[in-house]
């Protein structure tokens, strides 16, 4: 068991979050959904895994590398 | 039979020698090399190269101890091993360090070797390939000098001159540091190994003195440098780094005196994926997956992508159309909705001066909102950066072709091109353009009006709704501002017309500058 945090690649405003902690996801679900020049960006797990942690919140401005959602792979 | 007079005796020795090089650092040092969990420098070059094609130069040269009667004991190898060989079967000059040998002695060959390999690609025009494992300099240097020096970066020259000459790949396959990581950024494509080399400035040590802990991953690991973009690719193991090696070759000229070769086609010029034509979400606020289109448009299989870690809001690699290899851009509307930021900026400006100096045709595929904005981005310099990709992008002679899927805004948008040429241009159905999207620029430019409007609201609503009335591309192309609006379907038929009717206008020969890594 390794964690896992996954963070912004870009900055913007989260639009949504897709899952919750204790969810089990596959590699490319959608995790949350984020805003950036009038885009709306998915980002998706980097792996297969659990949520154990959601660091970020609906409408939340996030700086780029900012710690969006820890993962148990 | 070999008779007294002859010269077997030197020949024998000449083997001999030659067997007490190949034992490298000797038994104990490359099992540490090899604990590891890398390869000896000569399994690379073996690994690298085509089955059996390396020509060793200089395997003579070496630390050589003698005894009373001045017959040879021992003869440690230069920690640099220089050749020729082929890839693919094409010439090329191969230099590697060799780790196991470092710190053994003086080694006055290895910095010579170094430069001769630099040296040889450029005087024989073939493409070097740099096996780098090493560190840079030491103060214990001056301790053996009994002085110091002024530093210099021996045959930075040469490594220069070949930037603009020969393609030159590094591979980083261990920890290295100062000129050897310099002579890893100093190429056009350069890899490191996950987990296995690292690379920085000043290392782990140094930095504990400053009072600063790192292991080598955290302050140096392939995939750090490769989002920094110090490195182009990285590699799972020393093998993937040397498949990825001769990947990038193939799409090149041995050396800017010739042109990128057109292979057997391998894919119809004329397949059409119906797919495309729903490729980009009506909605314009969805992003979409751009490398599924570039995938879609290329020859099958022929897309290899450099510097995917870095700058992600544009996608750059090689491909071909219809076998000839061309430059390919397209912008990932899955970071920062395709807008250029600064490092974006810097590896389009490295990318295109990459593709003029290798006479590869350049094809965009553009969905540009614009530079990104905002606090960060101004404190980057994107528009420094920007504005020098605008300027790489109107120095570039190379055939171009764009192919606006969707956004192109503001100036970055208007970078996809250099609007002074012919324009070799289409745009799909999606296309979308102006000074700046119209959901942005209403406050800005209309805002007394709307401020004196009774209701601001339904003012600003029906301001965008007219302005988004007239957005329609075909208006422009009307005005002939669009050469073609196609199919998107069309694409990749149109695109290996291109190739096929620019190849010749491809000129062989140096460019005015190289590229600056």
């Amino acid at each position: 068991m390794a964690e896992l945090t996954v963070r912004a690649e870009f900055a913007g405003i989260v639009l949504s979050v897709s899952v919750e902690a204790g969810r089990v996801v596959e590699a490319d679900q959608e995790l949350l959904v984020i805003e950036s020049m009038k885009t709306e960006i998915p980002v998706g797990s980097p792996k297969a895994g659990r949520v154990t942690g959601i660091r970020v919140s609906e409408g939340q401005t996030v700086e780029e590398r900012q710690p969006l959602v820890v993962l148990e792979t | 039979m070999a008779g007294a007079e002859d010269w077997s005796p030197e020949l024998a020795e000449i083997a001999e020698r030659e067997a007490m090089a190949a034992e490298m650092g000797g038994p104990e040092r490359v099992k540490r090399q090899k604990d590891g969990g890398k390869l000896t420098v000569r399994e690379r070059i073996a690994g690298l190269l085509d089955p059996g094609s390396f020509h060793e130069i200089g395997g003579l040269s070496g630390h050589a101890e003698y005894d009373e009667q001045n017959r040879l004991t021992k003869l440690t190898p230069s920690s640099f091993v220089l050749g020729r060989g082929r890839i693919d079967g094409r010439p090329v000059v191969v230099g590697g360090n060799d780790f196991t040998v470092r710190a053994s002695g003086p080694d006055p060959a290895a910095g010579k070797k170094s430069i001769a390999a630099e040296r040889l690609a450029l005087e024989l025009k073939v493409p070097l390939i740099r096996l780098i494992d090493g560190f840079g300099g030491s103060v214990r240097t001056q301790d053996a000098l009994g002085r110091t020096y002024i530093p210099d970066n021996p045959g930075w020259e040469h490594m220069v001159a070949n930037l603009g000459q020969v393609p030159v790949v590094a591979l980083g396959l261990g920890t290295i540091a100062g000129i050897h990581a310099a002579r890893l950024i100093a190429s056009h494509y350069s890899v490191m190994v996950r987990g296995k080399s690292h690379m920085f400035m000043a290392g782990p040590p140094v930095m504990a003195r400053l009072g600063q802990t790192f292991t080598k991953e955290e302050l140096g690991g392939a995939d750090l440098q490769a989002k920094a973009g110090a490195c182009d690719a990285v590699a799972e193991t020393e093998e993937e780094a040397f498949a990825l090696a001769r990947r990038f070759l193939s799409y090149l000229p041995a050396s800017v005196h010739e042109l990128p070769e057109q292979t057997a086609p391998s894919d119809q010029p004329d397949r059409r994926d119906d797919w495309l034509l729903s490729a980009i979400p009506r909605n314009r606020r969805k992003a979409y997956d751009a490398r599924r289109i570039v995938r879609a448009l290329v020859d099958r299989d022929s897309f290899f992508e450099i510097g995917a870690a870095f700058g992600g809001s544009m996608i750059t690699g090689l491909a071909r159309f219809d076998g000839w290899p061309v430059a390919l851009m397209a912008s990932n509307p899955m970071v920062y909705g395709g807008g250029w930021t600064a490092e974006a900026s810097q590896k389009v400006s490295r990318f295109v001066d990459f593709a003029n100096v290798f006479h590869l045709p350049v094809i965009t595929l553009v969905d540009i909102p614009g530079f990104v904005i905002g606090l960060e981005a101004e404190m980057a310099g994107t528009v420094r950066h920007g504005g020098r990709a605008l300027t790489a992008i109107y120095q570039s002679q190379v055939p171009w072709c764009s192919v606006i899927l969707r956004k192109s805004f503001g100036v970055a948008g208007a970078g996809h091109t250099d609007h002074s040429r012919v324009q070799y241009r289409f745009a799909w159905p999606s296309a979308d353009w102006g000074s700046m999207p119209v959901e942005g620029g209403v406050e800005a430019a209309y805002r007394a009006e709307i401020e004196a409007a009774p209701d601001r609201e339904a003012k600003r609503q029906e301001i965008e709704d007219r302005l988004n009335a007239v957005r329609s591309p075909l208006r422009s192309a009307e005005h002939f501002l669009i050469e073609e609006m196609i199919d998107p379907r069309d694409t990749r038929r149109l695109l290996c017309e291109f190739a096929n009717l620019t190849a010749k206008l491809r000129r062989p020969g140096p460019v005015s500058f190289g590229v600056r890594p």
